[in-house]
């Protein structure tokens, strides 16, 4: 029986992810004896097409040309797997600000530039995704549990616990407890709160939990900073998610 | 006589069990000793399938727990109790039976005939400023005592300390009465559902109270590629009562949140006569939206006393 066929795409970001799945060394060959990679731009020279078993894309479609190929892949592909922040959530993309942008272009590329970039959205903005890999950058450990399920031909299960669990794990005392802005009760574990245990808050890279108690945590933010900051928080990974729009926004 | 070992020579008794165990000193954890017996994440067994075998982890040397506190000891006797019923967990005595505790309290100890002792090998307790008398409880205790920093005096000098700062004090009488905390909690369900409405709204649902609890020990199994996980897990969680079929009995975090008090106090009360608790602190301490168990249970108990008083004019 020929090898399942995966297809890795990439739009706009910064590859970090692509860069963690071959940071998987000899891992990464252990799992490809179960499946072919034959569509890997960053990597490889080898471009088949279509059909394939899986396509994982990587950053966020930007421009009219990137939609149609993530189009082409939705197509072409049994399953189509987000892969980091940039697709799940639009990532460090969704961070870019509107004012800002038109002021840059005509500084860069002149007053006669029309631009063609829209607004970053997660790729289930424009077409049906199986399964969302979290994080800025994903996790190594998470990719290995994520290629061993698809090949076990197990649907990739979410953790429903939030990044709590793995920071009580790390031995860190609590953001919110000393009155220091933290998501982590409402974002998805997985990262081993790595930023937590470097000295950040939890931005929510992971995307959010299962039923968060957003407004929980809200009230708590009020009680610790102003609205302006509480905004800058979820706006780095969450401002495309419904539940900013529908919860955080209108409090803001 | 009395043992005796001098605080400016707590390092070097420990370093001199040392070389024959491993030494974890818990002074500064901020996760329950339960992490020890029963830790958060573990593969509990591997198969290998070229040799077709099962492997479990082995424990290599046996461990000293160094510096738990009287609620943490206290909590232990009561977790070994429970994890052996129904069936011995297998997993968790095979580190529990390797392991030495030692006590330390920077308070009087209230001693037996007068009071039981807590629980745990060996406890330290302070008696002045630069001492501390050894209360060996177990035969392992006494393993450990035979060490030439613990010295043996007929007289010694034991300062009145004032009570230190008990974490939970209304709630460590509470406890006294089990079977009233179980009325009282589950009356309060359908009686007092303002509490729980109240506290659903703040809870964020995080799962820490329960981890950091010395007495919850719920866990979550994941069969990976060839081995088999189990990681803690909380029933305030989203998934916690979710079953195969999609179905959730506890689909509200309300009913989540009630659960971990029902858990602890009613249920704990029916299956083992106590409630499942020892006033440690923790979960108030670590609770990022601050919750306080204490003071939901003094609000319960005032609505209740309430409801009986107008019940009976
Ligand atoms: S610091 Fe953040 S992630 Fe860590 S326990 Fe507190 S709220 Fe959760
Ligand atoms: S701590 Fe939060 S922001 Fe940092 S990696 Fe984890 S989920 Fe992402
Ligand atoms: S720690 Fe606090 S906020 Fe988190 S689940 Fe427990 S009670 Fe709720
Ligand atoms: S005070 Fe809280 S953390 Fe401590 S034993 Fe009781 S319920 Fe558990
Ligand atoms: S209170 Fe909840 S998490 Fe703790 S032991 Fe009981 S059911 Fe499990």
């Amino acid at each position: 029986m020929s090898k399942p066929k995966i297809a890795i795409c990439d739009f706009t970001d910064c590859e970090g992810c692509q860069v963690q799945i071959i940071s998987l060394r000899e891992k990464l060959l252990d799992l490809e004896k179960h499946f072919d990679i034959v569509d890997w731009r960053l990597v490889q020279a080898k471009k088949e097409k279509g059909p394939y078993f899986a396509t994982l894309v990587e950053g966020t479609p930007i421009t009219p040309s990137e939609i149609e190929t993530l189009k082409y892949f939705r197509e072409q592909s049994k399953y189509i797997f987000g892969l980091g922040s940039c697709a799940s959530l639009a990532g460090i993309p969704g961070i870019i600000s509107k004012e800002n942008r038109e002021k840059w272009y005509k500084i860069i590329y002149g007053a006669g530039y029309k631009p063609q970039g829209i607004d970053a959205l997660p790729i289930q903005a424009f077409v049906k995704v199986d399964f969302l890999i979290h994080g800025c950058p994903v996790g190594q450990e998470q990719l290995v549990r994520f290629f061993e399920e698809l090949m076990a031909g197990q649907t990739p299960s979410y953790r429903n616990y939030s990044v709590c669990f793995e920071c009580k794990v790390e031995g860190n005392p609590c953001r919110l407890v000393e009155k220091k802005p933290c998501l982590g009760p409402i974002t998805q574990a997985g990262c081993k709160a790595v930023c937590v245990s470097g000295g950040s808050a939890c931005y929510g890279c992971f995307g959010l939990r299962t039923e968060p108690n957003i407004r929980a945590l809200l009230t708590i933010l009020n009680n610790i900073t102003d609205k302006k900051e509480i905004e800058r928080y979820f706006t780095m990974f969450l401002s495309r998610t419904e539940e900013y729009q529908k919860i955080v926004k209108p409090n803001l | 006589m009395v043992q005796v070992l001098e605080k400016k020579q707590i390092n070097d008794f420990l370093a001199e069990l040392g070389k024959k165990f491993e030494i974890i000193d818990a002074r500064n954890d901020i996760l329950p000793p339960k992490q020890y017996f029963f830790p958060p994440k573990e593969e509990i067994f591997t198969f290998d399938k070229k040799s077709a075998r099962v492997s479990i982890p082995k424990i290599k040397k046996d461990f000293i727990i160094f510096g738990l506190s009287l609620p943490d000891l206290e909590a232990m006797v009561q977790l070994d109790e429970i994890m052996r019923k129904p069936q011995e967990d297998f997993f968790y005595f095979q580190r529990r039976n390797r392991a030495y505790l030692i006590g330390l309290s920077e308070d009087p100890i209230c001693l037996p005939p007068v009071c039981a002792l807590p629980g745990g090998d060996m406890i330290l307790e302070k008696i002045n400023e630069g001492q501390y008398r050894v209360l060996t409880l177990t035969d392992k205790g006494k393993k450990i005592a035979k060490s030439r920093f613990l010295k043996s005096f007929k007289n010694i000098e034991i300062k009145k300390y004032p009570d230190g700062l008990v974490p939970m004090p209304t709630l460590k009488k509470m406890l006294l009465d089990p079977e009233y905390l179980s009325d009282i909690v589950a009356w309060s369900w359908k009686n007092d559902a303002k509490i729980w409405d109240d506290l659903k709204d703040i809870c964020l649902g995080c799962g820490i109270c329960t981890y950091v609890c010395p007495l919850c020990y719920c866990f979550s199994v994941e069969d990976r590629n060839a081995s088999r996980c189990r990681q803690w897990d909380a029933c305030t969680l989203p998934n916690f009562a979710k079953i195969s079929s999609g179905f959730n009995f506890h689909k509200t975090l309300k009913e989540r949140y009630y659960n971990w008090f029902f858990h602890k106090f009613v249920r704990a009360y029916k299956e083992y006569g106590k409630s499942q608790c020892v006033a440690c602190g923790r979960c108030k301490k670590y609770c990022p939206a601050g919750i306080d168990i204490e003071k939901v249970l003094i609000n319960i108990k005032e609505d209740y006393e309430k409801y009986l008083s107008v019940a009976k004019s």
